[in-house]
């Protein structure tokens, strides 16, 4: 049992180690390329991956605001991301 | 200054405040689902067979109602709830409240739909849902949803994303047979289950996402001889979006791995609860879905229809009282009215071969073949 957990925790270290490596090695390009996308292409990135994209005209911006927050305990967006997606979806 | 134009420019601040934002938000959102099943079952079982046909406009596979209340409270706090009549009553699908305390970082608190795998969070509404019915096996087992606490955000990596998730919830509750079910708001035992998934979104565009997810916790009531058994439970999802011109393909899937610790059950056959019978409580479930649909084609309505098709299976343990193995195809033709709007037609087979202990009472070798057909109308609210 205790050789079976320690297996366990060495294979937990070892993802862990490649995850913070991908990381590390991905951070150190400057991602000019995602700073700079929009509001209109994020929201056309980030809604399809679960359902279609929603029309601008369907909410109010309050109601965006507030939908922008239920989406962002969903698919786990960045802050930056639901930012720019909500002000576009409120225009 | 003219006493009617003060009058005037006085209703006009009162106006003006009116329609102030302020600070809080509550809206309804949610979904309805309605629609028509035709099913012919087919039960064999020792060379012997016998057929049953139904239809029904709303049952329990096809008609939901269950309206959202999104309560937001300034910038930090949003509170939601969604009741919902299904199955023949009015239950909740989850009651929680989220504290944005940091980029990256969401608390929740409540009746929490738990993050293992993909499926139940994010793909299980009707009216996002791309069939009439959910992978068999997937939607609820292990129960998904519990109360709890929980911590999960997302953030950019360079050209990468990665997402997580971790709850610390009541846990799910083990039957005297070896069954488990979901949580009741009175814990059974004073362990907790933590529950975590690790998203990763490789590609700067978000087309892909991988998650891997891990549940561990014990199962038993407290002071029962099963109070010991643990729960050790594994998932695998991806979600891929491609647009290849004019098509968008939509692949989906998710496979759980769930693994009890050994114990000796009760046999609900012998009344005085005396004989024990023990089995490996190992089960798996899985599923993986395309769809594909013409959305940049210039017809107006050819560019509304999708095709979608759905391949599962669900295996529960061999030689308990609930052993069996299910194989499962699904197609489907959907003509999507609005972005939030579907009609569904959707064909579904599921074979399902009994391998329970025949000294429990089981018919090991049953066959059960299930071909259903669903019209179904999806809206989002």
């Amino acid at each position: 049992m205790k050789i079976l957990i320690n297996k366990k925790i060495k294979i937990l270290l070892a993802l862990g180690l490649v995850v913070s490596t991908l990381v590390e090695l991905n951070s150190c390009t400057a991602s000019k390329k995602i700073e700079a996308k929009s509001g209109a292409q994020l929201w056309a990135e980030n809604c399809q991956r679960c359902h279609n994209t929603p029309s601008p005209s369907t909410f109010s911006p309050e109601q965006w605001k507030t939908i922008g927050m239920h989406m962002q305990t969903r698919a786990l967006l960045t802050d930056k991301e639901i930012d720019k997606i909500v002000a576009f979806l409120s225009q | 200054m003219d006493s009617s134009l003060l009058s005037r420019v006085s209703d006009l601040e009162n106006q003006v405040n009116y329609s102030k934002p302020g600070e809080d938000h509550l809206m309804i959102a949610g979904l309805a689902t309605f629609g028509f099943v035709a099913n012919k079952t087919t039960n064999t079982y020792q060379g012997e067979s016998s057929v049953s046909k139904t239809n029904s406009l709303a049952d329990a596979d096809n008609y939901e109602f269950s309206p959202m209340f999104l309560w937001r409270h300034g910038n930090k706090f949003l509170m939601e709830f969604e009741p919902s009549l299904n199955n023949d009553q009015v239950s909740v699908n989850w009651a929680e409240v989220s504290y944005f305390a940091a980029p990256g970082l969401i608390l929740n608190a409540g009746y929490l739909v738990i993050t293992f795998g993909i499926y139940p969070k994010r793909l299980a509404a009707g009216w996002i849902d791309k069939l009439a019915t959910d992978p068999f096996g997937v939607a609820g087992s292990p129960p998904t949803t519990d109360y709890g606490i929980e911590a999960e955000g997302g953030w950019q990596a360079g050209t990468m994303k990665f997402s997580y998730d971790v709850s610390l919830t009541n846990g799910m509750q083990l039957l005297p047979d070896g069954e488990l079910q979901g949580a009741t708001i009175t814990d059974n035992n004073n362990n907790k289950l933590l529950t975590g998934r690790l998203g990763w979104l490789p590609f700067s565009n978000s087309s892909l996402e991988l998650g891997v997810s891990g549940l561990t916790g014990k199962v038993g009531d407290q002071g029962s001889a099963l109070q010991n058994v643990t729960a050790n439970m594994y998932a695998f999802d991806m979600d891929l979006v491609e647009n290849i011109q004019p098509f968008q393909l939509n692949i989906k899937g998710q496979y759980n791995i769930m693994n009890l610790s050994n114990a000796n059950y009760i046999d609900p056959n012998d009344p005085t609860g005396n004989t024990k019978y023990t089995f490996t409580n190992h089960s798996t479930t899985g599923f993986i879905q395309a769809s594909l649909r013409p959305t940049l084609s210039n017809n107006n309505v050819v560019k509304n229809f999708e095709i979608a098709g759905r391949y599962g299976n669900y295996t529960t343990p061999a030689n308990s009282m609930w052993g069996s193995k299910s194989n499962v195809l699904t197609c489907g033709l959907d003509y999507w009215i609005t972005w939030r709007t579907v009609v569904k037609f959707t064909y579904e087979a599921i074979k399902s071969t009994n391998t329970s202990a025949i000294n429990l009472g089981g018919t090991p070798g049953a066959i059960n073949q299930s071909n259903s057909m669903y019209l179904q109308t999806s809206i989002q609210l």
